[in-house]
């Protein structure tokens, strides 16, 4: 009969079936594939996006600050010099004997004129053996004789240069040959000229190459862009690997669920095949190949959809991050080892439920009735001993460095990671502790939350997930909180921007040093004479004049604070509350205490203690000295310990605007003189460029310059990013976790179905499952947040201690608390409701 | 007076030439407080035709009515609600919502209709107690035995005042004496005026019934009324063909 | 020679108050060439039993032996190995993998067993031949009535050499006439050496058998040879 076809087949047949038995077992895999694709889309996005941000993330973290070989080109070493003298020349030539090619670039700075900025007037050859990457060409050509010179676009613009002009500097009529840049550093504004026309070179920077040599044996002004950036062990490296990590737990979080699920799905289909003689090692082989294709397939998306991001971000990156960025300048290894650990993670992840379903007995796989979900009673302890050994391991690498906290990155990645697990096992126990809560509650919510409970494994990795999304965006809040909370060393922006702050230009005396974007350079003495203070405020006046806007005069006293507060110095100008000023911010004289000494807008300034008001010192603005810490404010040293401060809201917050203004009160009282040297201009609109560079011309031809807002982040900037992170990562698993936990209540929904519960009940389901898992996700993430700061901050006085998390971004906490797990509900409240009849079948099938 | 009516009904899956028909053509009427079995093998689209009469599914054509009304006129909402009060569904297994109690479950198409939760534990606790299942009314489906977990179905399945009760192979996974208690439970609900249909493949069970119907291969291909010996009705299972 | 033995099997599921016992100390044996019926209604343990005899369970106590080699003794590859080669098992729900043809599902644990795909889809296909299936041989599942469905789970169980053949309700999707040429099928298979045991609520085809047992409640309560001298029986139907 039908044996008749096949001969008798001698035993040589192998164990397992080998190659023919491998590849039907693929075939039904792949068709199982093709038929459930729209199932496994999920992860596979997910997997997608994971890696996608991975790679672009470290790309921004390695490409934002500057390169690694910023100011040593291509050579390995670099000497500086303030001057060129014999005995620079001898320690050059000295460099020459001993290593070699040695290049020179010598710089002088210089000022231009109606601004606060600088440029520098440098020699560099062009062609030079290590300046190269320092040195590139926009336009015409680099300078071939004395007589010519390039110029970067900043100093075109400012002097009205273009191609072709004749400009005279550096003592010498020349001719404006090309457009130039510094690739590293598009901030850097600097005339080209060819080696040897610097007559007065206020900095000399040799670079040469010596391969095995310490530097030590060079001379103390010896660096290498190694010994530069180790200082610092936030480098980019190590930013991108904990990106990664992290990334790769929020995929094998994730993923573990939905192949979980998948593999349930299938129960009924692979009791069939074990029934029909597949071995163990079959049945592992179908989940794993089918866990390998997700991780490929979803590596693979990733990586093109983090390339298309990428250069779709780039310019704006260059732009704020001022120098060029490569287009293919990603950080490949990083790009490499995110698609691996993304088909490491898959396979892993589908590698553990196909062990689970190999253990089930093929009868039971046969009624497709998965086994019923182990109903331990997993306490809160384990978990909650790994976030006490989170805590001490964050609170050693803030404290190192003797409270000072700025290293023990191995300490601080190792809390991180402590964290993270235990915030993982705490969140079953939180599972069941919300069932227990929602005892009283309507039928659909009391089923959801009880499915949740029930569900343990699934809701929890998918809880897991966001509190660990959460828990990043809520840590950089609060960093920034606690950063930019503090009133006295105020962060944010100089200015609005419809402000402009000019400044009397008075000539530095020669040979103060400043920084420049080169290092530190010396400023040359000026031959000018200086305007006096009714010429100077004529001229301001002319320049809010021709914008429209209005002039305040900022008179600034000879007087200043003092103190310290969470570890950081008073860091400001103050002004003077002129009735002038006052009126000028709508602040009416009725609202200022008569006992006020100072009005600040600085929020929480009246709470500070150890704020003193130095009256005595003639107090000139700029950078305290250290000493002044130390003294005790007394009267005998001129010094008011307490003074009374008054917050007004109404006065402007930028920091080169005047926040914080003397009373006229406190001047008679402490016999406080002035003068002014500052305006601001306040217009109603804010300013163009063209307006801007306008009012630079104007006070070019004065000695006044201008300042425009600058694009520091305000503190809210920072935390609505983080808040944006937050949330899309939450409702990202969210929308994946809800429909995994969902579809393993398939019967129940038949059963719904049939006992009639209309599409609203679906919908409820849905939504509460979603809304609570988005509230525990929430508050374990805002928990372990503030876990891992209390930690950080409770020994790291440098950054103000545990009080500087006193300042609580409420708005942007309720975001993440309230408003996330609210627009969850909502999504699942409108995308729930399947129709009863494709359930019903469906399980019957 | 015919509770259910199913009016050449038929339904298939798939088009061209993977069409699959499940059901071709019935025809069944079951009039209240009569009990009424629909036997047939595996594939014979037995299920198919509870879940059409039981409104969980629409026919490809033919009609379906229901106390005097034809389903195809409902709204999806009409339909539920014609769940929630008029039919009681049970299915072979999976029956009761593991996250809720068993009186939870028995109360929970008075909940889905709006009761309040005292006033629907009060009649599932009645319902229960009627039973004799009282001592099991705060027990999660997984403490109960298969037997107990199909009776509180069937309890779910009459509560309030159901008037159409469709089981599909209620007493499937059930040894003899629980499959027989289950059969007289259904029997009792019938003698209350209830209209049923209950789906099974085992002559035994099925010859509780008024009534009992042959489908093969979705086609009617029998009615009869058992005879009181299960022997007989044996022979007359395994008589094949369409009646000439 | 017994090619299947069940030696005093029971089987229960659960424990405590949930509890259900299936079976209760069956004894069972069949020689190679015979073919064995069993009976009862719903609940009685038939599919257990069979599930049982078939490796897809194990007994609670109790031992299962074919051709020779105890169950107990086997691991787990090597009992998946006996279900390719040397055990065919029809199941009441006839178990095709929705995502392969009927052909494909037949040459199944062919392929399984290491034949190549070629040859295993030959004699996948002459299997659905004698069952008049060749031409749905490219369909899946979901395309075939139930009757088809039935017929395709057959041909897999019979494909290969199999020397003990399993079957629940071989014929309860199909008419009379197909019904007979399973049973004609699986009696040739006896008459080559096949030791079949069925599963049947049809109480002429289980006339057909060497033995017929009656289960109830776990329970062997009764075992019968056919009179196969009832002229009535042993025509078979126009």
């Amino acid at each position: 009969m039908t044996t008749a076809v096949l001969a008798p087949l001698a035993d040589a047949r192998p164990a397992d079936g080998g190659a023919p038995a491998r590849r039907a077992v693929v075939r039904w895999a792949w068709r199982l594939f093709r038929r459930e694709w729209r199932q496994q889309f999920l992860i596979l996005a997910l997997i997608a996006v994971a890696v996608a941000a991975t790679i672009v993330g470290s790309a921004v973290a390695t490409n934002d600050p500057q390169p690694a070989n910023f100011g040593f080109g291509t050579a390995r070493d670099a000497v500086s010099f303030t001057t060129h003298d014999a005995h620079t020349a001898s320690v050059i030539a000295s460099l020459e004997h001993r290593f070699g090619r040695v290049e020179l670039i010598e710089y002088e700075t210089q000022s231009i004129p109606g601004s606060i900025n600088t440029y520098q007037l440098r020699s560099q050859d062009p062609h030079g053996p290590f300046g190269g990457p320092m040195l590139s060409l926009v336009s015409g050509h680099f300078p071939s004789g004395a007589d010519q010179v390039a110029v970067t676009s900043g100093v075109a613009s400012a002097f009205h240069l273009r191609v072709g002009a004749t400009w005279r500097v550096g003592g010498v009529e020349r001719q404006v040959a090309g457009i130039v840049e510094n690739p590293q550093s598009l901030l850097d504004e600097f005339a080209l000229v060819t080696p040897g026309q610097v007559k007065n070179p206020t900095g000399v920077t040799a670079l040469f190459d010596a391969p095995r040599v310490a530097l030590s044996s060079i001379g103390n002004h010896a660096q290498t862009p190694a010994s530069v950036a180790q200082s610092n062990p936030f480098n980019p490296e190590t930013i991108s690997l904990a990106a990664l990590v992290l990334g790769m737990l929020l995929i094998a979080l994730v993923s573990v669920g939905g192949f979980t699920v998948l593999a349930q799905r299938r129960l009924r289909s692979i009791g069939m095949l074990e029934s029909t003689g597949a071995t163990d090692r079959h049945v592992r082989l179908v989940i794993s190949a089918n866990g390998t294709v997700v991780g490929v397939v979803g590596a693979i998306l990733g990586f093109v959809l983090g390339l298309v991001v990428w250069l779709a971000y780039r310019p704006s990156l260059e732009q704020s991050s001022h120098h060029v960025i490569g287009v293919l300048s990603l950080s490949w290894a990083v790009v490499v080892a995110a698609m691996v650990l993304a088909v490491v993670a898959a396979f892993i992840a589908a590698s553990r439920p196909a062990r689970a379903i190999t253990k089930v007995p093929i009868v039971q796989a046969l009624s497709g009735r998965p086994a019923a979900p182990r109903q331990i009673h997993r306490s809160a302890l384990p978990g909650i001993v790994l976030l006490v050994l989170a805590f001490l391991l964050l609170g050693v690498s803030g404290g190192t460095n003797h409270g000072n906290g700025s290293g023990g990155a191995p300490e601080l990645l190792f809390g991180l990671v402590l964290l993270v697990p235990g915030l993982i096992l705490l969140a079953p126990f939180f599972l069941s502790l919300t069932a227990r809560l929602g005892r009283g509650a309507p039928i659909a919510t009391r089923l959801a939350l009880r499915d949740l409970a029930r569900y343990r494994a699934r809701s929890g990795s998918a809880l897991a997930a966001i509190s660990v999304g959460v828990l990043v965006a809520v840590i950089v809040m609060l960093a920034a909180a606690s950063r930019y909370g503090n009133v006295l060393d105020y962060a944010g922006p100089n200015l609005s921007s419809n402000q402009l702050a000019v400044h009397a230009n008075t000539p530095p005396p020669a040979g103060t040093i400043e920084r420049g974007p080169n290092g530190n350079q010396v400023v040359q003495q000026s031959t000018t004479t200086p305007e006096t203070p009714t010429e100077l405020a004529t001229n301001a006046a002319s320049i809010a004049r021709a914008l429209g806007a209005q002039l305040i005069a900022l008179e600034t006293p000879n007087a200043g604070l003092t103190g310290t507060h969470l570890g950081r110095q008073w860091n400001g100008a103050i002004y003077v509350a002129t009735p002038q000023l006052l009126r000028a911010f709508g602040i009416k004289p009725s609202e200022i205490d008569p006992n006020a000494d100072i009005l600040s807008s600085r929020p929480g300034l009246s709470g500070v203690s150890g704020l003193g008001f130095d009256y005595a010192s003639g107090g000139k603005y700029g950078p305290p000295q250290s000493n002044q810490s130390n003294q005790r404010c007394t009267a005998a040293a001129g010094c008011l310990a307490h003074p009374v401060i008054q917050e007004v809201g109404a006065l402007p917050l930028g920091t080169s605007a005047p926040n914080t203004v003397i009373t006229e009160h406190a001047m008679r009282e402490f016999h406080i003189t002035a003068s002014t040297t500052n305006w601001l201009v306040q217009g109603s609109q804010p300013f163009t460029a063209a307006q801007i560079s306008g009012a630079e011309l104007a006070a070019s031809t004065s000695q006044l310059s201008v300042e425009a807002k600058n694009d520091a982040p305000s503190s809210t900037a920072v935390t609505t990013w983080a808040t944006i992170f937050g949330i899309v990562i939450a409702l990202g698993v969210l929308g994946m976790s809800v429909g995994l936990v969902r579809s393993e209540t398939a019967s129940d929904l038949r059963t719904l179905a049939a006992t009639g519960a209309s599409s609203n009940t679906r919908r409820t389901l849905t939504a509460v499952t979603a809304g609570a898992l988005g509230f525990l996700g929430a508050l374990l993430g805002v928990v372990g947040g503030y876990i891992a700061m209390i930690g950080w901050l409770r020994s790291n006085s440098l950054n103000g201690g545990i009080a500087a998390l006193g300042n609580i971004p409420i708005a942007d906490l309720l975001l993440i608390l309230i408003g996330m797990p609210a627009f969850a509900a909502v999504v699942g409240w409108l995308f729930a409701g399947r129709e009863p009849a494709a359930m019903a079948h469906q399980a019957i099938e | 007076m015919s509770f259910l009516e199913l009016r050449r009904v038929s339904k298939s899956y798939g088009a061209g030439a993977a069409e699959v028909h499940a059901i071709q053509d019935v025809e069944l009427s079951v009039e209240c407080g009569a009990l009424v079995a629909v036997m047939g093998p595996s594939g014979s689209g037995k299920s198919t035709l509870l879940t059409i009469a039981g409104s969980l599914e629409e026919p490809t054509s033919g009609e379906v009515v229901i106390d005097g009304e034809s389903l195809q006129t409902m709204t999806r909402n009409d339909k539920s609600r014609l769940r929630r009060r008029t039919i009681g569904y049970v299915f072979q297994d999976f029956n009761l919502l593991a996250g809720l109690t068993a009186v939870e479950n028995v109360a929970l198409p008075l909940e889905l209709d709006g009761h309040s939760a005292k006033k629907a534990h009060a009649a599932g606790m009645g319902a229960l107690e009627e039973l004799g299942l009282a001592d099991r009314a705060t027990h999660y489906p997984d403490q109960l035995s298969g037997g107990e977990r199909q009776r509180i179905s069937i309890a779910r399945a009459v509560v309030g005042e159901r008037r159409l009760l469709l089981a599909d192979e209620p007493s499937g996974a059930l040894d003899s004496t629980n499959g027989e208690a289950v059969m007289r439970m259904i029997l009792g609900a019938c003698k209350q005026g209830v209209a049923a249909v209950v789906v099974t493949h085992d002559a035994q069970l099925a010859s509780w019934a008024d009534r009992v119907v042959f489908l093969r291969d979705g086609r009617v291909v029998d009615q009869t009324v058992p005879p009181p010996s299960p022997e007989a009705l044996l022979e007359e299972s395994s008589r094949s063909g369409p009646r000439q | 020679m017994s090619l299947l033995e069940l030696h005093q099997i029971s089987k229960s599921y659960g424990e405590g108050p949930t509890a259900v016992r299936a079976l209760a100390e069956i004894d069972l044996s069949v020689d190679e060439g015979h073919l064995v019926a069993i009976m009862g209604p719903s609940g009685s343990g038939k599919s257990t039993l069979l599930t049982i005899a078939g490796s897809l369970e194990e007994p609670t106590s109790g031992e299962v032996a074919i051709d020779g080699a105890s169950l107990r003794a086997m691991s787990r590859n090597d009992k998946a190995r006996l279900r390719r080669r040397t055990i065919g098992y029809v199941f009441q729900d006839f178990n095709l993998l929705p995502g392969l043809t009927a052909a494909e599902n037949v040459a199944l644990p062919l392929e399984l067993d290491g034949v190549s795909a070629r040859k295993a889809h030959q004699a996948g296909l002459a299997a659905l031949e004698q069952l008049g299936l060749a031409d749905r041989a490219g369909r899946y599942p979901d395309q075939l009535s139930g009757g088809e469905r039935q017929r395709v789970a057959i041909a897999r169980s019979v494909v290969g050499e199999r020397k003990v053949l399993l079957a629940d309700e071989p014929s309860g999707a199909l008419d009379s006439t197909n019904g007979e040429a399973v049973m004609r099928m699986i009696l040739d298979a006896c008459k080559r050496g096949v030791a079949a045991v069925v599963v049947t609520h049809d109480a002429h085809l289980a006339s057909w058998a060497d033995r017929v047992i009656f289960l109830r409640d776990g329970r062997a309560v009764d075992h019968v040879a056919p009179d196969l001298s009832d002229s009535s029986l042993a025509t078979p139907r126009a």
